[in-house]
């Protein structure tokens, strides 16, 4: 309760504030605000509402979006993910800190709100496991390098006795007088001595062979091994082929399934380790993806109306901290501001318009700006008063009636009302992103008005 | 036998069972932390212009309801729950609905066409239905009489869920029911006249 009317106090005074402005008139807003030349409240507000902003951004970029796939509540328009935006400003704002925050959100939606959750329990096997098979990788790879170079330091030492055994040599020749004659004999016989060699590899391993019994067999094993593989060889080949001298052909070198393991095992670990850094890491506000940006960052997905120009936003920034009374850059930050949903600067700098010229048609402008302000809190009959101001001050003001519509339609259940502030809107205002937007909301509005 | 031959196919033995019982699970429900712990309180400004306060509840039995007129789901459950009230509502059930990112506009034209006379309160800018954990709607809380959330279903409610829930927690007497305990003469069924 306490939280939630704490939120709402904020609110209560911008709807007070706003009264003072629009009711009591221009007069007394005047005499109720500090005078027009100190630009100090309004650069102070400025400053901790971008500090602010900032802050919210790192913690929102921390928590789940409860009604989205793997998105930070940051990087997500959906209206809940808006609306638990807006519960981290305030409760910042009320001085709590990042981790109280946090805790509140874990209290409701458990642990699953953190996008990265803490390292400790069960969580850890997502720190430790690529790591763990990174290091068993390693070790599989080791071990399959080390018998490869001891492999091929036997296979040179006696490269003249593995290797094809030539004819009428008195080796080749004893094998040879014993190789099985048939095709199927062959096979078999050059499955199972590879059954044997592989079979001797683990016994070594084990321990169950002492190193010499094992260098012994092995030569006999790998002898008579390369010559089953000559003489299938020899079977195969076309006679032509086999009438020619074979080049000395090594037995060829299979890749032992360790090393597929193994290497298979690093890579997923090393792909794993790289995917998991991108997609746990914190996003900032500059970067609002979560996880890896392959193929070069597209520019983001349009928000409502085109994206805002940081630069613009400086620049206008800049003008009002230089004169607090340059009316264009007021107006036209609020309406900055507004888009960014940041309400309070948006106030801030739409009142100061409206008190700098509260006749002039221009601020029928800012008048519309305070009505989308009280509309975002729900505060919808200030707002239509708002707005009502606006089109006095300027009838044909597009915002105003944009904002009108919009009111009205979602807010004051009145579609017909929406209907006739969009056509009008539609007449008076510049052709430009808007346009369709505001003729597919007219299109439901006239549906649901009939 | 070469020890490798076994150990090496055992030891992707686990990873694969832990793929399969993956598989097995609904990655979209999420264990909710809030059943067994105390009610976070509120007070809700009514769609008809009164207000709703939790507190005020102690001592009754509450199903609180987070639900919006443009919700289908929400509309098939809506019977069971005016039902529900007409039933247990003598034995201390309250119903309370939260109107869930919806205008008061449209929420009161929706209970026109249906009923549901029970309170309901809004919740501009979600506060309390992020409070409570919400995903979507429709999402129910059952709260017993001393005020703790005793189970939390997602999604539209089934008869069967409503009425086991509700009587146990009716019959639930630890939590000390004031005077508006109901006798065992009461009739246990008002919907059925």
């Amino acid at each position: 309760v306490t939280r939630a009317a704490r939120g709402a106090g904020a609110k209560r005074a911008l709807v007070a504030l706003f009264l003072a402005v629009g009711r009591a008139g221009p007069a007394v807003a005047q005499a109720a605000v500090p005078p027009a030349d100190s630009a100090a409240p309004i650069d102070s507000a400025i400053a901790r509402d971008t500090a602010l902003e900032r802050r919210t951004a790192e913690i929102a970029a921390r928590l789940r979006c409860p009604v989205c796939q793997g998105l930070s509540i940051l990087d997500s328009p959906s209206e809940l993910a808006q609306n638990m935006r807006r519960l981290v400003r305030d409760q910042l704002a009320a001085g709590r800190t990042p981790a109280e925050i946090e805790a509140y959100f874990i209290n409701s939606y458990g642990e699953w709100v953190l996008l990265k959750p803490p390292a400790r329990g069960a969580n850890l096997t997502v720190w430790l496991l690529p790591g763990l098979l990174l290091l068993g990788g390693g070790w599989v790879v080791w071990v399959a390098v080390r018998r490869w170079v001891r492999q091929g330091a036997a296979g040179g030492g006696g490269s003249a006795g593995t290797a094809v055994p030539e004819a009428g040599s008195p080796q080749g020749g004893a094998v040879a007088a014993v190789l099985p004659a048939t095709l199927p004999e062959l096979q078999a016989r050059r499955d199972a001595l590879r059954r044997a060699l592989s079979e001797l590899d683990a016994e070594l391993a084990d321990g169950e062979l002492t190193r010499e019994n094992y260098d012994l067999l092995k030569r006999r094993d790998e002898t008579e091994l390369a010559a089953v593989r000559a003489a299938l060889k020899q079977r195969r080949a076309p006679p032509a082929a086999a009438a020619r001298p074979q080049p000395a052909a090594r037995p060829r070198r299979r890749v032992p399934p360790a090393v597929m393991w193994g290497g298979g095992i690093v890579a997923f670990g090393v792909v794993a380790v790289i995917s998991l850094r991108g997609s746990v890491a914190t996003r900032t506000g500059d970067n609002p993806m979560t996880g890896i940006q392959f193929g070069g960052g597209d520019e983001p997905a349009p928000a409502i109306g085109a994206p805002i120009d940081a630069a613009q936003l400086a620049s206008l920034e800049g003008r009002v901290a230089r004169d607090s009374n340059d009316y264009a850059a007021l107006l036209e930050l609020g309406h900055l501001y507004l888009r960014q949903q940041r309400m309070q600067p948006a106030a801030v700098v739409s009142i100061r318009a409206i008190q700098l010229r509260p006749r002039a048609k221009e601020s029928g402008e800012g008048f519309a700006h305070l009505a989308m302000i009280l509309w975002s809190s729900s505060d919808v009959e200030p707002a239509l008063q708002a707005i009502e101001q606006a089109l006095q001050l300027d009838p044909n003001q597009p915002e105003a009636l944009l904002y009108k519509g919009i009111i009205l339609f979602a807010g004051a259940n009145d579609p017909a009302g929406a209907v006739s502030a969009w056509e009008r809107y539609l007449e008076v205002a510049p052709p430009g992103a808007e346009t369709a937007r505001v003729r597919g909301m007219l299109e439901a509005a006239r549906q649901q008005a009939r | 036998v070469s020890w490798k031959r076994v150990a090496i196919p055992l030891a992707g033995l686990p990873v694969v069972a832990l793929l399969a019982y993956g598989l097995t699970r609904d990655a979209t429900l999420v264990p909710s932390p809030l059943p067994g712990r105390p009610a976070p309180d509120f007070a809700m400004s009514a769609l008809s212009g009164d207000s709703v306060r939790l507190a005020d509840l102690r001592g009754q039995v509450v199903l609180l309801n987070f639900w919006a007129s443009w919700c289908l789901p929400c509309l098939q459950e809506h019977p069971l729950l005016v039902a529900a009230d007409e039933r247990w509502r003598e034995q201390g059930l309250r119903i309370v609905g939260v109107v869930y990112q919806d205008s008061p506009g449209n929420a009161r034209d929706w209970l026109r066409e249906r009923g549901g006379e029970w309170v309901h309160g809004l919740d501009p800018g979600s506060r309390l239905a992020i409070e409570y954990g919400l995903f979507g709607v429709p999402e129910t809380f059952f709260i017993d009489r001393a005020g703790v959330i005793r189970y939390k279903h997602v999604g539209p409610l089934t008869a069967d869920v409503v009425s086991t829930w509700v009587t146990r927690l009716l019959a639930d007497s630890s939590a000390a029911a004031p005077d508006t305990t109901p006798s065992s003469a009461q009739p246990r069924s008002r919907g059925a006249s």
